[in-house]
C-alpha cells in the first residue's frame, strides 16, 4: 500500500476530518451553549455561534446570588436544587473520588500482588472481581439502599466511597496485576537473596518500577469515580451531592429549559476528567480492557 | 502484544505460613479488597434473594427484614409484565445495534490511521475526545442537540427547505435514536483505540508479502488483517457488550424511560420500578433474574478466556 494516488490520500484525510467534526460537534455545542445569553438558549433558528458571549451561565452555576438575581429577572422561580451553588458538588465529588481512588488502588495493589506472586485463590479468583464489573450496578442498588439505611450510610461520604471502592476494584486489581506481571520475578528474588522479606522486596524493588502504572491506574479510577452517576443518584438525598448529580439536576429543573446553565455545568464538570484522560491516554486501552490489551 | 494479560506467568511460590492460627500472608493481602466486595456486592446479593420473594415497599411500616414473603409471585408477575419483557428485549437490541455500528465505524476509522502523516496525533486526540467526557455530560449534549429547537432539527429544516421541529425525545419510537447515538458517539472511540492498537501490532511482513504478490487491499483486509485482529475484536466486543448492557446514564438524562416506558432499558426499568413506584420486592426479583443470567455468562466466559489467556 505504498503507492497511493493523491486522490486516495485526499479522500482518506477528508474522512479523518469528517470523523473529527462528528467527534467534536456535541462538545462544541455544549461549550457554545454555555456562553449564550438567556434569550438565545432556545431560539429558533438555533444560534450556532453567539454574537454576545457571556459568562452569566457560569456565574449562575457558581454564585447563588447570581442564580437568585437571574430567577427574579427571567424565570420567576428556579428549582431549589438549582439555586444552590455548584461549589458544594465539586467539593463533594473531589473528596469522594479522591478517597475512593486511594482505597481502591491501595487494596487493589495488595490483592494484585498476592494474586500474581502467590496465585492466591487459584486461577478463578481474579474472575470473581471481574464479575463485580460485569453485573449491572442497578441489580444491587436496591439491596444496597436497604443495607445502607440499616447501617446509617445513606447520604454520607463514606457510603459512596465504599460503593465506589468496590466497583472500581476490578479495574485496579486487573490493571495493576498486568503491571506487576511485567516485572520479572528474578528482581525480587535478587533482593531476597540480600536478606529482604518477600513483601519488603516487593515494596522496595517492584513497587518503584511500576510507580507510573499505579499512578495511571489511580487517575483512571479517579475518572470513573468522578463520572459515576447511578450510585450517587440513589445513595444520596441532598446532603451529599456530586457533580454528575448537579448536572442531572440542571437538566431536570424547569423541565430542562435551562440550556445555558446546564451547558455551563456540563462543560466545567467534565474538564478535570478530560485533562486526566489525556495524561493517561497511553494507558486508557489497558485500563478499559482490564489489562487485556496493552500497547 | 495483545495476549497474555489474562494469564499470569507466575512462578508460584507458597507463602511462608506463620503458625497454625495466623492468617497466611497472601490471604491477608486480599482481605481489604475482599471485605469491600463482601459489603457492597455479596451481602446485597443475599439481600436480593430475600427481597425477591417479598412484596416489600419502603412505604410499608415494617422494615425490609420483617417483610411478609409472597414467594414466587414476583417472578410470575414479571413474566407477564410486558414492560419488563420489552425492557429486556430493548436492551438486547440496543447492545446488538450499538456494538455492530461501533465496530464497523471503528474498523473503518482505524484503517485510516495506519500510516503516519503530519497531524495524525492531533487527529487521534480529537477523535477520542468523546470517550474522555463524563457520560452524563455527553447525554446532556445530545439532549440539547435533539431538542425541538436544536441544531439537528435545524439541519433537517435546511435540508428539506421547511421548518422542522420534531420532538425526538417524546416520540415512542424515535426517542431511542438519540439515546443510542449518544452511546455510539461516546464509545466508538474506545473501539477505535482497541482496533488501532491491534492493527499497529500486526506483523507487517505478511501484509507486505501480500502486497508484493498483488493482492487487492480489500482482500488483504478480509483475508489477513481481520483474522489476525480477531482476538482484539473479541475482547472489544465483549467489554463493550457488558458495558452497553448496563446502559443507564443517557437513558436517565434523555428520557427517563419515557414516554410510557417506551425507552426503558433493563437498568432504567429497575430504577423506575424501585425509585418511582417504590416496588422494592418486585425490583429485587427482576435484579435476581439479571444477576443469575450475568453470573452464568461470567462463569461460562471465564473458562475459554483462561484457556485463551
Amino acid at each position: 500500500m505504498d503507492s497511493q494516488s493523491k486522490v486516495a490520500v485526499a479522500l482518506k484525510r477528508s474522512a479523518v476530518v469528517l470523523a473529527m467534526v462528528f467527534a467534536f460537534f456535541p462538545i462544541y455545542w455544549l461549550i457554545a451553549t454555555s456562553l449564550k445569553p438567556y434569550d438565545e438558549w432556545a431560539a429558533w433558528p438555533p444560534v450556532w455561534l453567539t454574537d454576545n458571549p457571556t459568562l452569566q451561565n457560569y456565574r449562575i452555576v457558581f454564585f447563588p446570588e447570581a442564580a437568585r438575581t437571574f430567577a427574579a429577572e427571567q424565570q420567576g422561580s428556579l428549582d431549589y436544587k438549582v439555586s444552590g451553588s455548584a461549589w458544594k458538588a465539586f467539593q463533594d465529588s473531589a473528596i469522594i473520588s479522591t478517597i475512593a481512588t486511594i482505597f481502591s488502588v491501595a487494596f487493589g495493589t495488595l490483592a494484585a500482588y498476592s494474586v500474581v506472586r502467590f496465585r492466591t485463590g487459584g486461577d478463578n479468583y481474579p474472575f470473581q472481581f471481574l464479575t463485580v464489573r460485569m453485573m449491572p450496578p442497578i441489580a444491587v442498588v436496591v439491596p444496597i439502599v436497604a443495607l445502607f439505611s440499616l447501617l446509617r450510610l445513606s447520604d454520607t461520604y463514606f457510603g459512596l466511597i465504599l460503593a465506589y471502592t468496590a466497583f472500581t476494584l476490578p479495574f485496579s486489581i486487573w490493571m495493576i496485576r498486568s503491571f506487576i506481571d511485567e516485572v520479572p520475578m528474578e528482581l525480587e528474588g535478587a533482593a531476597m537473596v540480600h536478606g529482604l522479606g518477600q513483601f519488603r522486596a516487593f515494596l522496595t524493588v517492584t513497587l518503584p518500577l511500576i510507580r507510573g502504572g499505579i499512578l495511571a491506574t489511580a487517575l483512571f479510577i479517579f475518572i470513573l469515580n468522578w463520572s459515576e452517576f447511578l450510585f450517587a443518584l440513589v445513595l444520596t438525598s441532598g446532603k451529599v451531592i456530586t457533580v454528575t448529580l448537579q448536572v442531572a439536576n440542571y437538566v431536570s429543573a424547569s423541565s430542562g429549559k435551562l440550556y445555558g446553565v446546564q451547558a455551563a455545568m456540563g462543560t466545567i464538570s467534565t474538564l478535570p476528567v478530560i485533562f486526566f484522560g489525556y495524561i493517561i491516554q497511553r494507558h486508557l486501552v489497558r485500563g478499559l480492557t482490564f489489562g487485556a490489551v496493552k500497547r | 502484544m495483545t495476549e497474555g494479560a489474562l494469564d499470569s506467568k507466575t512462578n508460584a511460590r507458597t507463602p511462608r505460613s506463620g503458625g497454625l492460627l495466623r492468617i497466611p500472608f497472601n490471604i491477608a493481602l486480599v482481605v481489604p479488597a475482599q471485605l469491600t466486595v463482601m459489603v457492597v456486592v455479596v451481602v446485597p446479593t443475599l439481600i436480593v434473594l430475600w427481597l425477591a420473594i417479598t412484596d416489600w415497599q419502603p412505604t410499608q411500616a415494617v422494615p425490609w427484614y420483617h417483610a411478609e414473603p409472597i414467594w414466587f409471585w414476583n417472578f410470575y408477575d414479571l413474566w407477564y409484565d410486558s414492560r419488563f419483557v420489552n425492557a429486556v428485549l430493548r436492551t438486547l437490541f440496543v447492545v446488538a445495534a450499538c456494538i455492530a455500528i461501533e465496530l464497523v465505524l471503528a474498523l473503518g476509522l482505524a484503517l485510516l490511521f495506519i500510516e503516519d502523516w503530519a497531524w495524525k496525533k492531533l487527529a487521534v486526540s480529537v477523535v477520542i475526545l468523546p470517550m474522555m467526557i463524563i457520560p452524563v455530560d455527553a447525554a446532556n449534549a445530545f439532549f440539547m442537540l435533539f431538542n425541538e429547537r436544536g441544531p439537528i432539527n435545524h439541519l433537517i429544516s435546511l435540508a428539506i427547505g421547511q421548518p422542522y421541529e420534531f420532538s425526538w425525545l417524546s416520540h415512542p419510537t424515535w426517542a431511542m435514536l438519540p439515546i443510542m447515538l449518544a452511546e455510539i458517539w461516546q464509545w466508538t472511540p474506545l473501539m477505535f483505540l482497541l482496533v488501532l492498537t491491534g492493527l499497529t501490532s500486526l506483523p507487517q511482513n505478511q501484509i507486505r508479502a501480500a502486497v508484493v504478490l498483488g493482492a487487492s487491499p480489500v482482500r488483504i483486509f478480509f483475508r489477513i488483517m481481520l483474522p489476525l485482529l480477531a482476538p482484539v475484536i473479541a475482547i472489544a466486543v465483549l467489554i463493550r457488550s457488558i458495558e452497553t448492557f448496563k446502559i443507564f446514564d443517557p437513558v436517565y438524562i434523555l428520557t427517563r424511560g419515557q414516554p410510557g416506558g417506551a425507552t426503558e432499558t433493563i437498568s432504567m426499568f429497575m430504577y423506575n420500578s424501585a425509585f418511582v413506584y417504590f416496588r422494592f420486592g418486585y425490583t429485587a426479583a427482576a435484579a435476581l433474574i439479571v444477576l443469575v443470567v450475568v453470573i452464568s455468562i461470567c462463569i461460562a466466559l471465564s473458562k475459554p478466556l483462561k484457556r485463551h489467556g
